[in-house]
């Protein structure tokens, strides 16, 4: 059973490109627009890693964040955080690791597989 | 009052005082204004025996860190940046020195208060400060626009390899529409940076708004939002800069199409591109939106140069550029919003258009 990483991006474009670039790498992929969908998908897909971007409208992401935070069974699902701008992280209290756009791929590959395997 | 009359200047020193292109006021230990010069009761009224505090219209009590009082105590000079109000009410930025006044016994009579204008030089100083948010802010858009390219670069490529054309096109997309975002940018830079005259034009405004129309439905659907044509047929011609219009519309639906996409409460959204002809002939083009609306605290600063309400999505270039062109063709932009329910701007074009009434 591949591993499953849920991808939270309002822009489609980001969504596509990181989909694709997990799916390359062997992961299986959900993906939602906003914190609210987010959660939905959470809550069917159970994902085993979730990467977030904060800079949503409505503050969606940091909600996100914290209704996920709240929630037993997903508190300890791990988070990587993907900003556009530096130090806006320090919403969010403890992710995995923070990337900031333009991300760098081969280093995001290699945080995911230290945090979750392959 | 006859201490008064003593520590006034007279004579040639109250004419120098006088000429002196700044404010200059006499204060005694109760900080009350003992004698102002020119300069200060053209701006300020008479003192009459008003303190200092209410003379410039500073508030009801002492400065909390009164520079008169510290001088009074340690006969040294002292400085600080304030803000003062004129007789008219308009905000007046200064630099204030206090230096003390000493009679033959070296004892501290009084405190001489001068205090240089500076406001335009504030005001200055905000736009630099406001340039440099701005390209702070490009700078993260352009961080977006790289990651965009880099992803659509990845998918082509893995499209290819694959052999599959779908995703060719789609990442290929995703090359195109980013580097239409980045033209965008760098021709709103060198809208701003300089005046130009518009390049006039026999043109038909209907077939530029189909042009700006079939750039962006593409793009709107992606985002679930429907744009929407409603063309007057009875405009053939007018007189505008083709690429100026061109400008003006890719702003104001790149702006309707963000009203949607941070809009959360309707179903379904909607963009209308509308031409028709104004009463004197002019040509009037509207771009409707019912998006998330204008509230009242964005409201005053909608036109204002770098202001921006998206973030580090945004640049505050766009109806600055906008409203500029409007304003190189003699015409006008307005908008009416309804917070949460949606907005609509329109930009008028003159009948025959005089390049830079505006400016006269």
């Amino acid at each position: 059973m591949p591993k499953k990483i849920l991808v939270i991006d309002d822009e489609p474009h980001v969504v596509k490109y990181l989909t694709i670039f997990l799916q390359d790498c062997g992961y299986e992929t959900c993906c939602a627009a906003d914190g609210l969908e987010g959660f939905e998908v959470l809550k069917k897909e159970k994902p085993d890693l979730v990467t977030l971007d904060l800079q949503m409208p409505n503050e969606t992401g940091t909600r996100f964040y914290r209704n996920m935070m709240k929630n037993k069974e997903f508190k300890d699902v791990p988070v990587i955080v993907v900003s556009g701008i530096p130090g806006r992280h320090l919403a969010v209290s403890k992710p995995i690791a923070v990337f900031e756009k333009p991300i760098d791929r081969d280093a995001l590959l290699e945080t995911i597989r230290k945090t979750i395997g392959w | 009052m006859a201490v008064a009359m003593k520590d006034s200047p007279d004579g040639q020193y109250k004419r120098l005082l006088d000429a002196l292109p700044c404010y200059v006021t006499l204060l005694d230990r109760n900080l009350t204004v003992l004698w102002s010069n020119n300069s200060c009761r053209r701006d300020f009224g008479p003192p009459a025996g008003k303190r200092c505090y209410e003379f410039y219209r500073i508030g009801n009590a002492r400065c909390p860190d009164c520079l008169a009082k510290k001088t009074f105590t340690d006969a040294e000079i002292h400085s600080s940046e304030m803000m003062l109000r004129s007789d008219d009410g308009t905000r007046v930025n200064v630099l204030v020195y206090t230096s003390p006044v000493c009679d033959d016994k070296g004892k501290i009579r009084s405190v001489l208060e001068t205090a240089v204008n500076i406001t335009s030089v504030k005001d200055i100083q905000k736009q630099l400060i406001l340039l440099g948010q701005t390209v702070a802010g490009m700078a993260h858009s352009m961080k977006n626009i790289m990651m965009g390219l880099e992803g659509g670069i990845y998918v082509v490529n893995k499209g290819l390899e694959d052999k599959k054309p779908d995703e060719v096109k789609e990442g290929w997309e995703m090359v195109l529409l980013n580097f239409e975002k980045i033209s965008q940018i760098v021709k709103d830079i060198l809208y701003c940076s300089k005046e130009r005259e518009p390049n006039l034009q026999k043109i038909k405004p209907n077939a530029v708004v189909t042009e700006v129309y079939n750039l962006f439905k593409g793009l709107a659907a992606s985002y679930a939002i429907v744009i929407k044509l409603d063309l007057d047929d009875k405009i053939k011609k007018a007189v505008i800069d083709p690429d100026g219009l061109h400008t003006v519309l890719s702003n104001l639906v790149t702006n309707a199409m963000d009203a949607c996409k941070i809009d959360l409460w309707k179903d379904e959204h909607l963009v209308e591109m509308r031409t028709r002809r104004g009463r004197n002939g002019s040509t009037i083009i509207e771009v409707a939106d019912n998006g998330i609306g204008i509230d009242k605290d964005v409201r005053e600063h909608v036109f204002e140069d770098f202001f921006t309400s998206k973030g580090d999505k945004g640049t505050g270039l766009g109806l600055m550029v906008t409203q500029k062109i409007l304003r190189e063709h003699g015409g006008s932009i307005t908008f009416r919003s309804r917070p949460g329910q949606g907005t609509t701007f329109v930009a008028t074009f003159p009948p025959k258009t005089r390049p830079n009434a505006a400016h006269g």
